[in-house]
């Protein structure tokens, strides 16, 4: 057996395998199917100020390898988590991550004051619009998500923050340097891909909202370049994901300079997707002689 | 619920473009019941998303669906011979279930949502409740399961919408014709979404208040309640229902249509 603990920034991992945002609620129905107490951690469902209903249906549509969502960040609200769900999850010995959302500067520094000391870790989801700016997300600017890092850290005296990048930029080191600059503990990436698919016969897009997050298989070696160049560019801790479905694409992710990885879509094709990619991390390490998986993160030899 | 590998058992043609497919179980599976469904991986690697598919025949050992062929994944399940296997979660959402007074109870099916409504048939078979079936197809190579209505309704009406097999009505249309002679406790209801619609419109114009059941469909992200993707809207609330957890059978005056 392999050492499979991480830490980033001070919060202990048993293993480097998370629950995605948004794909995973707050863990009670896959705790039906297995006892999540195995994971790694759990981000969950994006949280806002206030409850949200989000978009109307459908919100979900297929592509060869992937799926596009666009569930609007429906959420109960963070009072309702805090009261509702928090309990569960800590009683499960993960680590929780809380993933929030906001639309303005000051919903993302009210959300983190309440819930700072609560929960082992925010995950900062800038993949929103900024009502202030048009409804251009907070994440595409290097200035924007400096700005927002730096009011959410400022609001928060216990917890580490993680921010969470979008992979529909131009520079996505610069975004990555900027969240370090503004003061991330870590960052996290990548966030959905924006796409869009058409029913030909109806010549409508087939999600409501007309254009969704792309996610899934299909999506991981342009997740797998990205954390590549974002480590490249900070000395914080990133945890990558999109597109993981096996322990192998995990490793590629740990390879490339990921300390921990987070898994989504995989969870809709294969319920039992997380503890089958820890079980294969761990016999992949014993089967190359590796002791513990520290050994491996951005091992990446590159060519020429 | 569980994920589990099954084995099949048949999978074959019944009708224009429905396949109807048995498999097994490999282990004892709890819970399973009318109204419920499975979700199916077609397990290609390229369509992420699981296919739900209501049960239509059950027993200990094994599960019967019956599908339309719609698109690529229920195209690829069609491939599948017995022997294969198939991932599948199941038993997933909350079902059809029958009072002790429900004695007299109607069945409003259409589309592949008469599937459903055979699981009641077959569940309740033998429990001394009477049944009246409105079953509507499209067109007469489109009828299955007509004699197996039959068998175990009081009276099963099938009708077709160009009037090629039984009256051209749909399903609703045969229900409320039939109302007065089938006089029911309880109306349980499955079928695309404008069908749904009918008769919540039927009902209230005739100021029926019979307890009345429907079933929903919605794409599906997880399946399992955790997504958020399969949502309908709770009526007069602000608040919504997911359709794989909450449902995908709620009463008709809980939802939206
Ligand atoms: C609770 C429930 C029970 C169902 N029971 C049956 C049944 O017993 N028999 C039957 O033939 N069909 C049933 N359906 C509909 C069935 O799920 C779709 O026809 C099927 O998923 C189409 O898949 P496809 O790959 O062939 O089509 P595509 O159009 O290629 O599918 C693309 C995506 O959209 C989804 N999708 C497409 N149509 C529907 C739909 N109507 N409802 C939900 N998701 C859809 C697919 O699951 C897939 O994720 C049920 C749906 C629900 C929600
Ligand atoms: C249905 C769905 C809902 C999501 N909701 C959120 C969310 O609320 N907040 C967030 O930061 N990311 C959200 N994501 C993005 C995922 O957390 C993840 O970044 C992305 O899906 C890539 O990983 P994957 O390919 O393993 O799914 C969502 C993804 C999906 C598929
Ligand atoms: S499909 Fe995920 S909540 Fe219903």
């Amino acid at each position: 057996m392999a050492n499979l603990k991480v830490n980033i920034c001070g919060v202990e991992l048993k293993n480097p395998v998370v629950a995605a945002s948004g794909t995973f609620g707050f863990g009670k129905e896959f705790d039906e199917i297995y006892d999540i107490g195995v994971l790694g951690g759990i981000s969950t469902k994006g949280l806002t100020l206030e409850p949200r209903l989000g978009n109307p249906t459908p919100r979900i549509a297929e592509g060869h390898g992937v799926i596009l969502n666009a569930v609007g960040l429906q959420n109960p609200g963070v009072d309702a988590f805090l009261k509702d769900d928090l309990d569960f999850l800590k009683s499960k010995h993960i680590a929780v991550i809380a993933n929030v959302a906001g639309k303005t500067l000051d919903d993302y520094a009210g959300i983190c004051e309440k819930l700072d000391g609560k929960v082992d870790m925010i995950e900062l989801n800038i993949s929103c619009p900024n009502v202030k700016c048009g409804g251009m997300a907070f994440g595409i600017k290097p200035e924007s998500v400096y700005e927002v890092t730096k009011v959410s850290k400022s609001a928060l005296k216990k917890t580490p923050l993680m921010v969470k990048l979008s992979p529909n930029v131009e520079s996505i080191a610069a975004n990555a340097a900027a969240a370090q600059k503004g003061g991330a503990d870590a960052i996290s990436l990548i966030n959905t891909l924006t796409g869009m698919v058409v029913d030909i016969e109806r010549r409508r897009p087939l999600i409501a909202n007309n254009t969704g997050g792309v996610s899934g298989a299909g999506v991981k070696p342009i997740a797998v370049r990205m954390v590549w160049e974002a480590c490249n560019a900070v000395d914080i801790p990133v945890m990558g994901m999109g597109g993981i479905t096996s322990a192998e694409d995990a490793l590629e992710f740990i390879i490339a300079g990921a300390a921990a990885v987070q898994v989504g879509t995989a969870n809709f094709t294969d319920t039992l997707a997380m503890p089958k990619i820890i079980d294969g991390m761990n016999a992949w390490l014993d089967s190359h002689g590796i002791a513990d998986v520290n050994q491996l993160r951005g091992t990446l030899r590159l060519n020429g | 619920m569980k994920e589990v590998t099954v084995r099949i058992l048949e999978n074959k043609p019944i009708a224009a473009g429905i396949y109807k497919m048995t498999f097994a179980l490999p282990e004892k599976v709890g819970g399973i019941s009318c109204g419920k469904f499975v979700n199916i991986s077609v397990g290609d690697g390229a369509h992420l998303l699981r296919r739900p598919i209501a049960v239509c025949e059950h027993c200990e050992s094994s599960v019967t669906i019956c599908y339309q062929l719609k698109g690529e994944g229920t195209r690829l399940m069609s491939g599948k011979k017995a022997g294969d296997t198939l991932s599948c979660v199941l038993p997933l959402g909350n079902g059809f279930s029958l009072r002790g007074e429900d004695k007299r109870v109607a069945l409003v099916g259409g589309g592949v949502g008469v599937f459903p409504m055979y699981s009641v048939l077959k569940e309740y078979e033998g429990t001394g409740k009477e049944f009246f079936s409105y079953i509507g197809f499209r067109n007469k190579a489109a009828v299955c399961y007509a004699e197996e209505f039959a068998a175990l309704s009081e009276k099963a009406e099938i009708v077709t919408d160009d009037g090629s097999f039984g009256k051209k009505e749909n399903a609703v249309g045969a229900f409320f014709e039939d109302l007065a002679n089938a006089k029911p406790d309880v109306i349980l209801s499955c079928g695309p979404t404008p069908m749904l619609r009918a008769l919540k419109a039927g009902l209230a114009e005739r100021g029926i208040n019979i307890p009345c059941y429907v079933s929903l469909e919605e794409r599906m992200g997880c399946g399992i309640g955790a997504c958020l993707v399969c949502v309908c809207k709770k009526s007069g609330k602000t608040e919504n229902a997911r359709v794989c957890k909450d449902g995908p059978v709620f009463e008709i005056g809980e939802v939206e249509l």
